[in-house]
This record gives C-alpha cells, sequence and structure tokens, in this order.
C-alpha cells in the first residue's frame, strides 16, 4: 500500500511538472502561467462533459487548445522577453492572473464537476486500490517515455538538444531558434493542459486549482535542472518523503515536505539532481 | 448684529428639528457583510437573496415601527483583513442600525471589536464552531453540540460503529468540529480510531486515505472546508473504494446535488433542508422563486438563517418601541420568530435550540430526510453573557 501510495504520488507530481520542465530546459524560462494552463486543461474536461461527449475526448482536446493558447502566448508576451528571465517570470505570473480572472468570469466561481475518467479499485497483491491512480502511473511512464522518444529520436528533439546545449553554436549551424522555442512552448503547454484534465478525477475544478501545483511543480524542476530523468527521480524522492511523512507524522507537515527538502537540496547541490 | 446672531439662531433650531424629525422617518439600515468575493463567494449570493427577500416583504407590510428598512451589502472577501475594512465602513460612514450576515469565523472575530465599540447589535447567521461570546453578538445558526450528535448517533445505532475515524480542513471551524466529535464519541462509549488534518489548500488526500483504511474504522466523520477540499477529498475516497458510513459535516444540499453520484450515500446533518414539511417553508420557497426565478440561488441551511435573522431584528425592534441598541439587546434575547426552520429564538446564552435534519445524498443528488430531531439545545455556549 504505502509504496503504490508512493508510486502514484511521485506519478502524479511528474505529470504535473513535466510541460513545466519542457518549457524550463529549452526556453530557461519559468513559466509561472503553469497554474493557469493546468486550470485550462480541467475545464476542457469540462466543456466536454457540458457537451455530452466522451470524458477521454478531453485529453486531445485540452492537449490542442493548451498548445494553441500557448502558441499564442510565446508569440506575444514570451518572444521578447527570452534575454529578460525575471521580467518573464512577472509576465507569466500576470498572465497565470489573468488567464484565472476570465475563467472566472466565463465559469464562475464555482467548483465544477466532471465526471470521472476510470472509477473504482482493483487488486493488486490483496490490497484494493484506487484504479485511476493505477492509470496515472500508467500514464506519467507514457509521458516520459514519450519525452525521451521525441528528445532522442526525433529531428525536433535533435535540435532542441543542440539549442539546450550551446543556442549560438546551434544559431551558427543554421537551427531555426524561433522555430525550436516555438514547438518547445506549444508542447510543454500542450501538455500541461492535458495534465490538467489528468487531475480532474483527483481534484475538483475551480479557478484556482492550478496554484496549489504550482509551487510544487516550480520546486521539482529547479531540483531537476533540465533532465527528464531527473525530474522522475527527483518526483520519486520528494513524492515518497511526502508519502512517508504525512503516512507516519502529520498530513500537515506531509504537505510541505517537497518544499523544504528542495530548498535543502539545492542548498547542499547547487545543480540539483541534474548531472548533465 | 443682533438680526443676524437671531437668524442664525433660527436656522439652527431648524437644523435641530429637521435632524430630530429625520431621524423617525430615516430608513432603518442593515449592514450585511458577507464573503461576496473568496471562500465564501459561492454561497454569498444566496445569502443576499434572502436578505433581499426579508427587507421587501418587511417593506410591503408598512416597514419596522413604520420606517422603511434598506440594506447595505458589503464584501468581506471571506477573511479577517476584509472583514475590518467592511464593518468599518457599515458601522462608522453608513452608520447601519444593525449588522446580520453570514460569515467566515475568521471574518466574525475581526468585526466583533469594531461592533463593540461602535455598539450595533450583530445577529450571526452561519453556523460555526461555537463560543463566540460577545454582549453585541447573537446568532441563530447552529453550533456543533447541535449538528454532531445526529450523525454519530445514527452510525452507532443503526450501523453499530464503535471506532470513528475524522478527517478534516486545518483551521478553526474544522477542528473545533472534530473535536467535539470526539469528546462526543468518547462520551458514548465509542473509539477514534484516526483524526487526520490537511491544510486548507491541501489537495493530496493519499496517505491519510491509507490510514483510513488501515485503521480499522467502522465510520467515517469528515469536516472540511467547504467547497474544493470537500469535493477533492470525496472524490478521492471514492476512488479509493471507501465505502464506510460517511458523515460529512461540511457538505450542503446544492454541493451535493452538483456532486451527484459521487456523494450518494453520505450522511448530512442540517438546520435547514429544502424538503421541510411546514407551510412557512413552501411559502418561502414560493416567494423566493416568484422573485428571483432563474437567477435564483437554491435556498439553504446558510441563507435561511439570514432570512430569519431579519424578521428576528423585526421582532426585537418592534417589542423594544426604538432602534436603540441597548434596548434592542435585551429583546433579541427574548422575541421568536416562526420561519423556514420553525420557531426560532435566541434565548440560550445568546444562540438558538434548532430543529436539527438528518439527510441521506441519494444517487441523483437529492436529500432524503432519514430522521428528524426536535428543539435540539446549543448547550453551554456563553455561560458568562
Amino acid at each position: 500500500m504505502l509504496i503504490l501510495d508512493i508510486l502514484t504520488t511521485a506519478a502524479v507530481l511528474f505529470i504535473v511538472s513535466a510541460g513545466l520542465l519542457a518549457i524550463f530546459g529549452v526556453l530557461k524560462i519559468i513559466n509561472f502561467a503553469h497554474g493557469a494552463w493546468l486550470t485550462i486543461g480541467a475545464y476542457c474536461a469540462v466543456i466536454v462533459a457540458g457537451l455530452g461527449l466522451n470524458p477521454w475526448l478531453a485529453l486531445p482536446l485540452a492537449f490542442l487548445v493548451g498548445g494553441a493558447l500557448g502558441g499564442v502566448t510565446e508569440h506575444f508576451i514570451v518572444r521578447p522577453l527570452y534575454q529578460r528571465p525575471l521580467d518573464a517570470i512577472l509576465a507569466t505570473w500576470g498572465l497565470g492572473i489573468v488567464v484565472g480572472q476570465l475563467i472566472t468570469l466565463w465559469f464562475g466561481r464555482d467548483v465544477q464537476f466532471t465526471p470521472g475518467l476510470l472509477s473504482g479499485t482493483v487488486d493488486v497483491f490483496g490490497i484494493s486500490y484506487s484504479l485511476y491512480r493505477l492509470f496515472a502511473l500508467g500514464a506519467a511512464v507514457v509521458i516520459g517515455l514519450g519525452f525521451a522518444f521525441l528528445l532522442e529520436g526525433t529531428r525536433l528533439g535533435l535540435t532542441a538538444q543542440a539549442v539546450i546545449m550551446n543556442e549560438t553554436l546551434a544559431k551558427g549551424l543554421g537551427i531555426d531558434t524561433g522555430k525550436v522555442r516555438l514547438a518547445t512552448f506549444v508542447i510543454g503547454t500542450g501538455l500541461t493542459a492535458l495534465a490538467g484534465v489528468l487531475l480532474t478525477p483527483l481534484t475538483s475544478v475551480d479557478p484556482t486549482m492550478g496554484v496549489a501545483w504550482l509551487i510544487g511543480a516550480f520546486m521539482l524542476v529547479m531540483v531537476a535542472g533540465s533532465s527528464f530523468g531527473a525530474l522522475a527521480v527527483a518526483c520519486l524522492v520528494f513524492g515518497g518523503a511526502q508519502v512517508i511523512v504525512s503516512t507516519f507524522v502529520s498530513p500537515i507537515l506531509g504537505g510541505i515536505t517537497v518544499a523544504v527538502l528542495c530548498a535543502l537540496v539545492l542548498r547542499i547541490s547547487p545543480k540539483g539532481f541534474a548531472r548533465a | 448684529m443682533k438680526l443676524i446672531k437671531s437668524l442664525a439662531m433660527a436656522t439652527a433650531l431648524v437644523g435641530i428639528a429637521t435632524t430630530a424629525f429625520a431621524q423617525d422617518s430615516d430608513p432603518i439600515k442593515i449592514g450585511v457583510p458577507v464573503g461576496l468575493s473568496g471562500a465564501n463567494s459561492v454561497v454569498a449570493p444566496s445569502v443576499v437573496q434572502a436578505a433581499e427577500l426579508a427587507v421587501e416583504e418587511i417593506n410591503e407590510e408598512g416597514g419596522i415601527l413604520g420606517r422603511t428598512v434598506t440594506l447595505e451589502i458589503a464584501d468581506d472577501q471571506s477573511g479577517a483583513a476584509g472583514a475590518q475594512k467592511a464593518f468599518d465602513s457599515l458601522v462608522y460612514q453608513h452608520e447601519v442600525d444593525v449588522i446580520i450576515s453570514m460569515e467566515t469565523s475568521a471574518a466574525r472575530n475581526a468585526g466583533l471589536p469594531i461592533v463593540s465599540r461602535g455598539g450595533v447589535p450583530y445577529i450571526y447567521t452561519s453556523f460555526y464552531e461555537g463560543r463566540s461570546c460577545n454582549p453585541y453578538l447573537f446568532v441563530n445558526a447552529w453550533v456543533p453540540e447541535q449538528q454532531v450528535p445526529p450523525v454519530v448517533d445514527q452510525f452507532m445505532e443503526k450501523d453499530g460503529a464503535k471506532k470513528f475515524f475524522l478527517i478534516g480542513s486545518d483551521y478553526a471551524f474544522g477542528r473545533g468540529m472534530l473535536e467535539f466529535a470526539r469528546k462526543y464519541i468518547e462520551d458514548n462509549g465509542g473509539e477514534v480510531v484516526g483524526e487526520e488534518y490537511l491544510p486548507m489548500d491541501g489537495s493530496d488526500w493519499t496517505a491519510i486515505i491509507s490510514n483510513l483504511k488501515s485503521s480499522g474504522a467502522d465510520a467515517l466523520v469528515t469536516s472540511t472546508a467547504g467547497g474544493a477540499p470537500n469535493v477533492t477529498l470525496t472524490k478521492q475516497l471514492r476512488g479509493a473504494g471507501v465505502d464506510l458510513p460517511y458523515g460529512n459535516l461540511a457538505v450542503d444540499e446544492g454541493t451535493a446535488k452538483t456532486m451527484g453520484a459521487d456523494a450518494a450515500g453520505i450522511y448530512i446533518s442540517a438546520s435547514y433542508v429544502t424538503g421541510i414539511d411546514s407551510d412557512e417553508n413552501k411559502a418561502f420557497l414560493k416567494a423566493m422563486d416568484d422573485k428571483f426565478g432563474e437567477d435564483l440561488r437554491t435556498p439553504n441551511d446558510l441563507s435561511v438563517p439570514q432570512y430569519e435573522g431579519v424578521y428576528l431584528y423585526k421582532a426585537a425592534v418592534e417589542k423594544a418601541g426604538s432602534t436603540d441598541p441597548d434596548a434592542v439587546l435585551a429583546a433579541l434575547a427574548e422575541v421568536s420568530f416562526t420561519g423556514p426552520r420553525g420557531a426560532i429564538s435566541m434565548n440560550k446564552q445568546h444562540h438558538a435550540p434548532l430543529n436539527m435534519y438528518l439527510g441521506q445524498v441519494q444517487e441523483d443528488g437529492s436529500v432524503t430526510v432519514v430522521n428528524t430531531f426536535q428543539n435540539v439545545d446549543p448547550g453551554e455556549q456563553c455561560p458568562n453573557l
């Protein structure tokens, strides 16, 4: 039970942080509107449910909507700020507030409800466990492997890696870094919106739901640097610590475990878990 | 010179006369600080609607002592800082005669010093964790002593439950409710096998649910903050396959309705449910429907006390013969009003004995009343008042 709790908690953290890491890794920009994109994704699930469609359709819809809005944001807001990362934090933070207010205006402040994607429990090693949490574990693995493939096995991934390593050189070699940035931002935001849909069976959907996840995701990404492998390790270690502290000490302390451990790790090893 | 002086005197005299005259025909102002933004923003519109109906009805019947009644609504932002501003502006700028409102405990505590200084009676219409005592404060909604026993009794008598698990949000109301629940369970021969809290903005109940499953509890009582934490916990409980008897001290009819199947089977305990079979309740529901039509927010356990609070104030002013605060405060402890929840009188140490209803949420989200408890006493809330 404890092991399953740790694995699935880590999986949820990984799903939530992956989009933020993708953007931070390539663009060196911290997208503080991350929480807003999670919320956008979750409201895609609300819309799909409102139209009476199959709830699974929310996943591709959220990816498309999140990606499209991400593209617009990159073009108009983030692009002029690549050389000014601090201003970018401010701009995306502000954008997050604006998105939250627009959602409030459109859908109201109330908590929204979506049909569960998967319900019920299954027996694993003799204990009944939430089917959806196990599905989230699978989804995290798929996202992780998907990114590994994208980075290692495709042209886009190769150029993205070149941009990560040495942007000036990449530019000199004729790589259109602007396009790489746009593509990364679109994929990152699309993925974040998708994560928002995946969160709906676990949380309520309201205009501020993303904020609760933002800080945790941000901490994990700081520790992970720009590597998905490191993010997976960070999620496992910190998610595990959170579950263990919550179970055996106090859930209130468990809630701050991730933040405290991240601060400690960064103090001891400023590069975090990224050994690249 | 003399002429000017006497002219000035005359104008001054006329001035005094008109103010004195205006006092009698000026409207009676009711201040309603309420959480239009923040955590209470989901329920606040229904509270404002209930107050508006009460005022409209009273004015149609000729007002209070012949004076019309007006509402001054202020946003307390559901918290202490906003409440200070709201109370300050109501008491000192708008100079309201009374404050009648449903608010968070933080907002109430922030407002109390201001009503004490301004000398304004304050009728608090929200259920809360109890034991808030102030000469200016009257409460017409329930406290833990009235709400918890129906749920615990049901689980002990009908389901034979002995071992209880308690889960709450980490704030005054959550802890206050469960502290009383623990005491009541232990006094009645039960056992509390676990008591866990998560911060109000926490959304991951995984570890708590695992502890619940391994605790061997046969009943679950929760008291989270309303809205998001409540929904998150219930979803994750259902996801984890928890099917123990489940009493939720923080869910209301409206939330249960929107949660639908996830909420099915949950027991709730309230002093108001829409299904109360009385003439007063039917007339109230019809009047609300006629006045607000499509914009109607479903009346609930927070908005109905607000409606009754306005009428209780009316009764107190009529008994006192004026809006003089001291006379009104004395009268508030004695008057009674029969509203949708039955006859309400705040005669027990500034608190009110209430009829309590134990309801169970059905598959379609509606609430069926399982049991009714007449005139449940609020207990020793403020023995020094």
